[in-house]
């Protein structure tokens, strides 16, 4: 009797995405290894030094970058017309591959990217040293600005989860559309809830003020934004994958 | 092993393309599943693999409905598609990541089968052309030992000494544990390595027999002047072969094609002279 969840038959099917994607992995972080070190490079031309903060901003854009990357083509078999068939006849639960394909592109791609990523800026720092006499420091990403960006990445991969699995076609662009408007309706509903509630003061009827309602609305709200996020629309998305997983007929 | 009852299945807003099949299939045999162009064997296949599901009706493989696609139920079946890309790893790269998804895998079967196909285990898949690359599927499936295998049209693609070389291979592959479907249009390709026929026409089961049975209720040849009036099927060509009644004429070779023909021509004749011959009777 074969259970429908197993641990090992996970670890099985995560070296088997990465066997098989071995050459995309190595393609796109070198891509993003070479921009990581020309962006850390620019940065450096100007006051002759990267600061940690400068570098964590980098990392942060080439990390979620190459995260959707990943996602996308971790999933690509399953949308592939001519690799589907085998791709959903193989015996991995539903639930299995879901929990695979999560696992490889959050933990183990940020594992992989926080180790690769400092290891380019360094050099950056090294070879801008040498040509152009930037400062030399040891960079130090683990940083507070490095877990807020793992966070945020960490928040929003449901939603290239989702877009990975349930879009046939242009995918990527989809899914970027559905992150933006999903972000627009966050920050809408955090707007109407504080007018709502602030309604009598005539918050939006000076300048000074209303910009002092949209700090207001961004620190009172943010707060109940990540638990909305993360305790239910995080959830929701990741569930809404996996019927989309279980419905996918091919 | 596997039981179909009153499947129905369309694409979206299309028509029928399976319209309430039932059928049992049994282990220990290999079926031929016939039928023209775009007459659902391609999709009874799928359906019976999980990929696509009834839209009404059942289809339970191994008392589990296929659509469930529990790792119970696929761990027991494997299918090579018509059409299918593989990635452009090394051969032995592909059995060692696909390998541990099927318990009874047999490495050393795998490599016996890549012998006798003249596939070397370190030659990159990316580098074959499709006929091989169908063969490394085919070798594959066989040491996966699921006891049921789905082949789609595996013989496209495959040279002429390659199709008989898979003749041999399947006949040594089937056991009574397995049972295995191929669906083909051409008939003649399956010649001597199927012992029972299953006939899909106008999205319907047309003929569900075993070629024991064939070859017991019918005679397959060139008839003579006296047996016209028994015909049940000829061809249109001059000195085409016929079907008739076996009766009392000596047992024939069964003429897959003729047979095929003579079912989408003339399925009730047919099934009738099947009967007679069965059961004695036009049950």
């Amino acid at each position: 009797m074969a259970p429908q969840f197993n641990p090992k038959r996970i670890g099985h099917f995560i070296y088997r995405d990465l066997v098989l994607l071995k050459g995309t992995l190595i393609t796109s972080l070198s891509v993003a290894g070479g921009a990581l070190f020309l962006f850390s490079l620019f940065a450096m031309i100007r006051d002759k030094n990267l600061t940690d903060g400068e570098f964590t901003g980098i990392f942060g854009l080439f990390y979620i970058l190459t995260g959707l990357v990943f996602t996308f083509a971790i999933f690509r078999e399953a949308q592939h017309k001519k690799m589907d068939h085998l791709y959903f006849a193989l015996p991995v639960s539903p639930l299995e591959r879901l929990i695979g394909a999560w696992f490889a592109t959050t933990v183990l791609y940020t594992l992989l990217f926080s180790i690769v990523a400092p290891l380019i800026g360094q050099f950056a720092i090294l070879v801008g040293s040498v040509v152009f006499g930037a400062n030399f420091h040891l960079l130090s990403l683990f940083q507070e600005a490095y877990w807020q960006v793992v966070k945020v990445y960490f928040f929003i991969h449901p939603v290239f989860l989702l877009g990975a699995i349930a879009f046939g076609k242009n995918r990527v662009g989809k899914t970027l559309l559905f992150l933006v408007l999903l972000v627009l309706g966050v920050l809408f509903y955090n707007m109407l809830l504080y007018g709502i509630l602030n309604h009598g003061h005539g918050v939006f009827d000076d300048d000074a003020l209303a910009s002092y309602a949209f700090d207001s609305a961004k620190s009172d709200f943010v707060g109940a934004g990540i638990v909305l996020f993360a305790g239910i629309l995080g959830p929701v998305l990741l569930l809404t994958a996996y019927v989309k997983m279980v419905e996918k007929e091919v | 092993m596997i039981a179909i009852n009153h499947l129905r299945f369309h694409y979206p807003k299309d028509k029928m393309v399976l319209n309430n099949i039932s059928l049992e299939l049994e282990s220990g045999n290999i079926y031929g599943l016939f039928g023209k162009n775009g007459e659902g064997k391609s999709t009874l296949i799928k359906i019976m693999a999980g990929l696509l599901y009834p839209k009404t009706g059942s289809c339970l493989v191994m008392g589990e409905r296929s659509e469930r696609r529990t790792v119970k139920g696929l761990q027991e079946i494997f299918i090579v598609p018509e059409e299918f890309e593989l990635p452009g790893i090394r051969i032995a790269s592909y059995a060692r990541i696909n390998a541990p998804f099927y318990p009874n895998f047999s490495k050393d079967r795998f490599n016996a089968l890549l012998e006798e196909f003249k596939l070397g285990p370190h030659e990159r898949i990316g580098r074959l052309s499709f006929g091989q690359k169908k063969k490394v599927l085919i070798a594959f499936g066989i040491a996966a030992n699921t006891k049921v295998l789905l082949m789609d049209e595996p013989t496209n693609g495959l040279d002429i000494p390659s199709k008989s070389q898979f003749r041999k291979i399947m006949a040594s592959a089937v056991d009574q544990g397995k049972c295995i479907v191929i669906s083909t249009h051409q008939v003649r390709d399956l010649h001597s390595l199927i012992n029972h026929v299953v006939i899909l026409d106008n999205a319907g089961l047309v003929f569900d027999r075993s070629l024991y049975e064939v070859s017991e209720g019918l005679w397959f040849g060139k008839a003579q002047a006296d047996d016209t009036e028994h015909l049940i099927f000829s061809e249109a060509s001059f000195g085409g072969k016929s079907v008739l009644p076996r009766a009392h004429r000596d047992e024939t070779e069964v003429d897959l094609e003729l047979l095929f023909n003579a079912v989408l021509t003339t399925p009730e004749q047919i099934n009738q002279a099947l009967n007679i011959a069965t059961h004695g009777t036009t049950v």
